[in-house]
C-alpha cells in the first residue's frame, strides 16, 4: 500500500516537473489550442466521450461530461477526426495559427440507415482509451433489448454485461463483481439516487426517454467519485432538444410515458419534461385472490431539466427528479420515493481550463400507515437527505496531460425511523429513533497522461474524510453486543473523523492498431452502508453511517485486460481479470433486527471478503446484425469470525457462471427483431439438514451458510419492432415483446412447507414470479 | 409489535399477486442428531410439562422420536421438584406445583444415553410477573378477507419495564393457537408504560373452519409475560418455520434456545393472566 502511494507521489512530482518544462521552454514551434463543444446535429444534445483525434500527430482527447474538449497542437496544418459510437465520423482539416473555438455537431448514424452508408472509420476507443472495467450504453442499445412487460430498463440491460448481475429475478438491484447492491454509487446528473428501484425492484427509477447516456465503472472508478466500494453508475439526463420542440410518448402494457422537450430560445435555452405512470393495479381485478382486487399499486416519476447557454464561457444546468411508489390495501399503505435536484454551472476560465460547480440535493423517504383514527392506527416514517456542493476542474495542460481536480462536501441527515400513533386513544406511545448527522468531504486530483504514443497512464488520488456530528448518543457494547454505556454529544459537535487516501491508477499499452493491454488498481472507501439482510432488499431498508463503532469498509481491486478489435473495429473483443479484497466488511448476525432498532450497530458482524473473476465480451455495434455475447466466471466469498462459525462462506452474490447473448437483427428498414438469452448459476442458499419439532411446529436445522445453490437460471426473451411509415415529422413504432419465451419457472424463492393433509410431511416448494409474459408497447415521437 | 411485518405483508401481497408456486425436488444432506427440549413452568397450579425428543433428517415425515428414560429435576434454587415420565418423552411435575414471579427456575436433564455427545443438559429461566388482563373484546370487519375477520382486542396496563408478551386464543374449549407459528408475541417498545386500550392480538379469519365464531361462543385469551429470551426464540422459530423470500428474508439461521451443550429448544418460565368474552350477534 505504502509503496503505491510513494510511486504515485513520485509520478505526480515527475509529471509537474515535465509540465513546467514544456510551459517555460515554448520557444520552438508555437502551440495553439482548439477547443469547443461537440453536439448531436439533430437535437443539439451535448455528447460526452466523443474522441477527437489528430491524424498526423497521432494524439487526441475526448469530450468531458458536458461535451467540452480542448486540444493543444503545434500551429500549422491540422487534421482532426471526431468519432463517437453510433455517429458518423467527422473530419476537419485546415490551417491554424492561433487559438480557436470549434463547436462541432455530428450526425447520428441512424438517420442515414438504409440510405447511403458512409464507411467512416469506426471508433477504436475500446482499444485506445485509458479506461477499463467500464460499460457505456446509449439509449439506442438499451431500447433494442427485449423487456419485461415492455418497460425497457437501463439497469436490466447493464445486467446483461460482464461482471454485472441482478440481485434476484427481475430485480433492478445489481451486484458488480460480487459486491452487494449498496456498494454501487448511482448518480443522476450528479445527485445520488439512494434507492434506484420502483415496484419492489422490478423497474428502475430511470425513464429512458429522459436519459442521454449511462456509464458504469466496475473497477477503475474515477478519482472524482468515491464513497462506494464496487462501482459508479453515472446516468446523465438529456438536456432537451435545442433545435425544435418535440413530443414523444408511449402507451404500454404496464405504463405510459410522455416527454416534451424543446428550445425556449433556440440554441440557448432548452427544457425537458418527462413523466411516467404505471398502472400495475389495472391487473389486480384479475388476480386470483379477490382480496387484492381493490388494492392500489403504482408508481410515477417526473424528470425535469433546464439548460441555458449564458454566453461562450458560461452554461447553466438545472435538473430535477421526483418519483413515488404507492401500495394500498384495506389495512395499510406504503409510499416511497427519491427526490433529487442539481444546479450546475460550467465556466471556461480559458480554452484549457474548464470549471464546473454543482449544488446538489438528494432525498429518499418512505411512509407506512394504517387507516386513520383507530386506536391502533399508526404511521411509520423514515428518510435520509443530503445537501452537497462540488467543484471540478478539467485542465487540458498540453496534448499529453489532462488533469482533473476538485473538491466536494456533503451534509447527510439520517432519520432511521419513527412511529406515531395517529388515532384518538392511540395505544402507542411515540417511538423515535434519533436522527444522525454526518459530513463527507473529499479532495481529488487525477491526470490522464499520454507518456508515449503507445503508452498512457491515468493516475489519481482522492483524499476523503467522513465526520459524525452531534447531537448523537453513541453506545458502547460488551462482547455479547449488549449496550453497556453511552456517550452523548452536543449539537454540531464533530465527535468522530475518518480520513482515507484513495489512490487510483490505470495504464494502457497499445500493442498495435487493433489491440491493447490495460491494467488498473483502485482503492475505495465506503462510509455509509445499507442495512439490508436479504439478497434483493426492500424499499424499507435504511442507510446508516460509519461511527466510532463502525469503521468504514475498504476495498482494493486489481484488474488486467486485453482489448482487441477485428474487421476494422467492427467487432470489439475484450477480456478482463480482476481480484479484489474488502476490509471491515459488514454483514449481519443471524436473525438480525434491522428495523426500528436503536442498537442497530449491535446487529453488525465485521470481517473481510474477497472476489475474483474473468470477464469476456464480444460486441458488434454496427451493421444490420448487432449485439453482444458476455461471459463471466467469478467467485465472491466472505470470512466473518462470528458468522458460520468463522468459516468462509459464499457471498450472497456468488454466481460462478453467467452467460448473456443479446442480438438484434434489422429484417428490413421497418422491422427489427431482438433476442436475449440468459444463463446463470443459481445463487447460493442455506437449506435445512435436519428438523426439530417445538410447539407443534417443524423448525428446520440448517446447513452451513450458503452451502447449497438454487437451480440454474435461464431464460429467452424475444421482441419485434415495427416502425411506422417514415415521415419527416411523425415517427411511430409498435413493439411486441415476450419475456421468458419457453416459460421456464425460474425459482425466485425455495421454501420448505408442511403438507396440509399430513402435518408430519414436509416438501420443497419453489416460488416463481414470471411465467411467459407478452407485452405490447406503442411509441410515438413528433 | 412488529411494524415491519405490516409493511412487509403489504409488499409481499402485492408481489405475490403475480407469482406462482410449485413443488420441486431438492435433495438434502443429514446433520447430526441433537436433543430437543420443549418445556415450561408457569404461575398456574398444575402439572408442568417438559417434552424431550431428538432431531431427525428434514424429510423424516413421521412423528418426531421421543427421548425416554431421562432423569429430570426442576429447582427454584431452594425447592427441588421431581418430574416423572408420564408418556414416552413427556415428563411432568405433580399437579400441585406453581411458579412464583421473580424466581429463577433451573431444569436439569440426565439422559439414559448420550445425544449429540452429551448426557447432561441444563437450562434456566427467570419467571417474569404480568399485570392482570382487564378485559378482551371483539370487533367484526366484514370487508377484511373472505367472510370477514374477527379482531380480538385486549385491555391491559403495560408497566414501564421491558416486557415481552405472548397471547394464546381459545374458542370454547378448543385452543386455536395450538402451534408455535400461531402464537402472537409482542414487545413493550411501542406502548411502553401506556394503557394498551384495545390493542389487537388476533385476527380470526371466518373462511377458516376452526376460526369461525358463532354468537354465544366464548373467546378466551391467555396473556403470558415471557421475557426477551423466550420471545426471541419464538420469533426466530416463527421466521424459520414460515416462508422466506429474497425481498425481506435474511439468510436462514438456526434458532437459538437456552439449553446447554447445543441442544435445540427452550425451557421457559412465565406468568399467565386470562380474560374472556362472549361472541355478540355479528354485524
Amino acid at each position: 500500500m505504502k509503496e503505491i502511494f510513494a510511486a504515485l507521489i513520485f509520478l505526480a512530482g515527475l509529471n509537474l516537473v515535465s509540465v513546467g518544462n514544456c510551459c517555460s521552454a515554448q520557444v520552438l514551434p508555437k502551440k495553439v489550442t482548439i477547443s469547443g463543444y461537440v453536439s448531436d446535429s439533430d437535437n443539439g444534445e451535448m455528447l460526452a466521450g466523443v474522441t477527437i483525434y489528430e491524424n498526423t500527430l497521432k494524439t487526441g482527447t475526448s469530450t468531458n461530461a458536458y461535451g467540452f474538449y480542448s486540444l493543444t497542437i503545434p500551429a500549422g496544418n491540422y487534421n482532426l477526426q471526431y468519432s463517437y459510437i453510433g455517429y458518423q465520423t467527422l473530419s476537419q482539416k485546415g490551417v491554424i495559427e492561433k487559438d480557436i473555438t470549434m463547436n462541432i455537431s455530428i450526425k447520428s448514424a441512424e438517420t442515414t440507415l438504409g440510405e447511403v452508408i458512409v464507411e467512416g472509420k469506426r471508433t477504436d476507443e475500446n482499444v485506445r482509451s485509458t479506461e477499463m472495467s467500464l460499460v457505456k450504453l446509449d439509449i439506442k442499445t438499451i431500447r433494442m433489448v427485449p423487456s419485461l412487460l415492455g418497460e425497457v430498463d437501463l439497469i436490466k440491460v447493464l445486467q446483461l454485461l460482464p461482471g454485472v448481475q441482478p440481485t434476484s429475478e427481475g430485480a433492478t438491484g445489481f451486484s458488480v463483481r460480487g459486491g452487494s447492491a449498496d456498494q454501487n454509487l448511482i448518480i443522476l446528473d450528479e445527485a445520488t439516487v439512494y434507492n434506484a428501484s420502483h415496484l419492489m425492484g422490478f423497474f428502475s427509477v430511470f425513464n429512458n426517454d429522459a436519459v442521454k447516456n449511462v456509464t458504469l465503472y466496475k473497477g477503475d472508478i474515477p478519482a472524482a467519485y468515491g464513497g462506494r466500494l464496487s462501482s459508479l453508475l453515472d446516468v446523465q439526463m438529456k438536456d432537451g432538444n435545442s433545435k425544435k420542440t418535440g413530443f414523444s410518448g408511449s402507451i404500454g402494457t404496464i405504463s405510459s410515458k410522455l416527454t416534451v422537450e424543446g428550445p425556449v430560445k433556440k440554441d440557448r435555452t432548452t427544457y425537458l419534461i418527462a413523466g411516467r405512470r404505471t398502472y400495475a393495479d389495472l391487473f389486480l381485478p384479475f388476480a386470483k385472490d379477490k382480496n387484492v382486487r381493490d388494492n392500489k399499486l403504482y408508481f410515477y416519476d417526473l424528470n425535469l431539466k433546464l439548460s441555458h447557454v449564458i454566453n461562450d464561457k458560461n452554461r447553466l444546468y438545472l435538473s430535477g427528479y421526483f418519483g413515488r411508489d404507492v401500495f394500498k390495501n384495506p389495512f395499510s399503505s406504503i409510499g416511497f420515493g427519491n427526490q433529487t435536484a442539481s444546479v450546475r454551472w460550467n465556466h471556461l476560465f480559458s480554452q484549457k481550463l474548464f470549471f464546473n460547480l454543482s449544488l446538489i440535493y438528494s432525498r429518499y423517504n418512505y411512509q407506512i400507515g394504517t387507516p386513520e383514527d383507530e386506536p391502533t392506527s399508526f404511521v411509520w416514517n423514515s428518510k435520509l437527505g443530503d445537501y452537497s456542493a462540488r467543484f471540478d476542474f478539467t485542465h487540458y495542460l498540453s496534448g499529453n496531460h489532462k488533469l482533473r481536480y476538485g473538491a466536494t462536501t456533503m451534509y447527510h441527515q439520517f432519520n432511521p425511523g419513527s412511529v406515531h400513533g395517529t388515532g384518538t386513544n392511540s395505544i402507542y406511545s411515540d417511538f423515535v429513533l434519533p436522527p444522525e448527522y454526518a459530513l463527507d468531504h473529499s479532495l481529488y486530483i487525477s491526470d490522464d497522461y499520454k507518456v508515449t504514443g503507445n503508452f498512457s497512464v491515468k493516475y489519481g488520488l482522492r483524499l476523503s474524510a467522513f465526520q459524525n456530528i452531534g447531537p448523537a448518543t453513541i453506545y458502547s457494547y460488551d462482547t455479547e453486543y449488549s449496550p453497556v454505556d453511552s456517550t452523548v454529544y452536543g449539537k454540531n459537535k464533530i465527535f468522530n473523523t475518518y480520513v482515507s487516501l484513495e489512490p487510483r491508477i490505470a495504464f494502457t499499452y497499445i500493442l498495435n492498431d487493433i489491440s491493447s493491454v490495460k491494467g488498473s488498481y483502485s482503492h475505495t472507501v465506503q462510509y455509509i452502508t445499507l442495512a439490508q439482510n436479504s439478497t434483493a432488499g426492500t424499499p424499507l431498508d435504511i442507510w446508516f453511517p460509519a461511527t466510532p463503532n463502525v469503521r468504514p469498509q475498504v476495498s482494493d481491486q486489481l484488474s488486467a485486460g486485453y482489448f482487441r478489435n477485428f474487421r476494422q473495429n467492427m467487432y470489439e473483443v475484450s477480456g478482463e481479470l480482476y481480484y479484489k479484497t474488502i476490509g471491515n466488511l459488514i454483514d449481519f448476525r443471524d436473525h438480525a433486527q434491522l428495523f426500528l432498532n436503536q442498537y442497530l450497530e449491535s446487529e453488525l458482524r465485521i470481517g473481510r471478503g474477497y472476489a475474483y473473476g474473468i470477464e469476456a465480451l464480444v460486441r458488434k455495434d454496427e451493421g444490420r446484425f448487432t449485439g453482444w455475447i458476455s461471459y463471466t466466471w467469478s467467485r465472491s466469498f466472505r470470512i466473518i469470525p462470528e458468522i458460520n462459525y468463522g468459516n468462509r462462506y459464499c457471498s450472497p452474490y456468488d454466481k460462478p457462471h453467467s452467460l448473456n447473448i443479446v442480438t438484434n437483427f434489422e429484417i428490413s428498414k421497418r422491422i427489427s427483431a431482438s433476442a436475449t438469452w440468459i444463463y446463470a448459476t443459481g445463487l447460493p442458499v442455506t437449506f435445512p439438514t435436519g428438523r426439530a419439532v417445538v410447539g407443534n411446529a417443524i423448525i428446520p436445522i440448517y446447513s452451513n451458510r450458503n452451502d447449497y445453490r438454487m437451480p440454474d437460471y435461464h431464460r429467452l426473451d424475444l421482441s419485434v419492432t415495427f416502425k411506422g411509415r417514415a415521415d419527416k415529422k411523425w415517427h411511430d413504432e409498435l413493439n411486441l415483446s415476450v419475456y421468458n419465451v419457453y416459460n421456464r419457472h425460474n425459482a425466485w424463492a425455495i421454501n420448505f412447507v408442511r403438507d396440509a393433509n399430513d402435518p408430519n410431511v414436509t416438501y420443497a416448494e419453489k416460488t416463481y414470479l414470471f411465467a411467459i409474459i407478452p407485452a405490447l408497447t406503442y411509441n410515438v415521437k413528433f | 409489535m412488529k411494524f415491519s411485518s405490516i409493511g412487509f405483508s403489504t409488499i409481499v401481497l402485492s408481489v405475490l399477486t403475480f407469482s406462482c408456486v410449485e413443488r420441486i425436488n431438492i435433495e438434502l444432506d443429514d446433520s447430526y442428531t441433537r436433543l430437543i427440549v420443549d418445556g415450561a413452568i408457569t404461575t398456574d397450579t398444575t402439572a408442568h410439562t417438559v417434552m424431550l425428543s431428538s432431531t431427525t433428517s428434514y424429510y423424516y415425515n413421521q412423528v418426531i422420536p421421543p427421548v425416554t428414560g431421562a432423569l429430570l429435576t426442576l429447582t427454584d434454587g431452594t425447592v427441588e421438584y421431581s418430574m416423572n415420565e408420564d408418556a414416552p418423552g413427556i415428563y411432568r411435575t405433580n399437579s400441585s406445583v406453581y411458579g412464583v414471579p421473580g424466581k429463577t427456575y433451573t431444569l436439569k436433564i440426565k439422559l439414559a444415553e448420550p445425544i449429540g455427545g452429551y448426557v447432561d443438559y441444563e437450562a434456566s429461566s427467570i419467571l417474569y410477573p404480568v399485570n392482570t388482563l382487564d378485559s378482551v373484546s371483539l370487533a367484526f370487519h366484514p370487508d377484511w378477507s373472505d367472510d370477514g375477520i374477527w379482531e380480538v382486542k385486549c385491555y391491559v396496563q403495560d408497566p414501564p419495564t421491558e416486557d415481552f408478551y405472548r397471547f394464546l386464543i381459545s374458542k370454547n374449549s378448543d385452543m386455536l393457537t395450538d402451534t408455535l407459528d400461531e402464537w402472537f408475541v409482542t414487545d413493550y417498545r411501542f406502548f411502553n408504560g401506556n394503557y394498551a386500550y384495545g390493542a389487537p392480538i388476533a385476527y380470526l379469519q371466518q373462511h377458516k373452519d376452526d376460526e369461525v365464531l358463532l354468537t354465544g361462543d366464548t373467546v378466551k385469551v391467555e396473556m403470558n409475560s415471557i421475557g426477551s429470551g423466550y420471545a426471541n426464540f419464538i420469533w426466530e422459530a416463527q421466521t424459520e418455520a414460515g416462508g422466506s423470500n429474497p425481498l425481506f428474508s435474511g439468510p436462514p439461521a438456526n434458532v437459538k434456545g437456552n439449553i446447554s451443550n447445543g441442544a435445540f429448544g427452550f425451557f421457559s418460565a412465565y406468568s399467565a393472566t386470562r380474560a374472556y368474552t362472549i361472541v355478540p350477534d355479528s354485524i
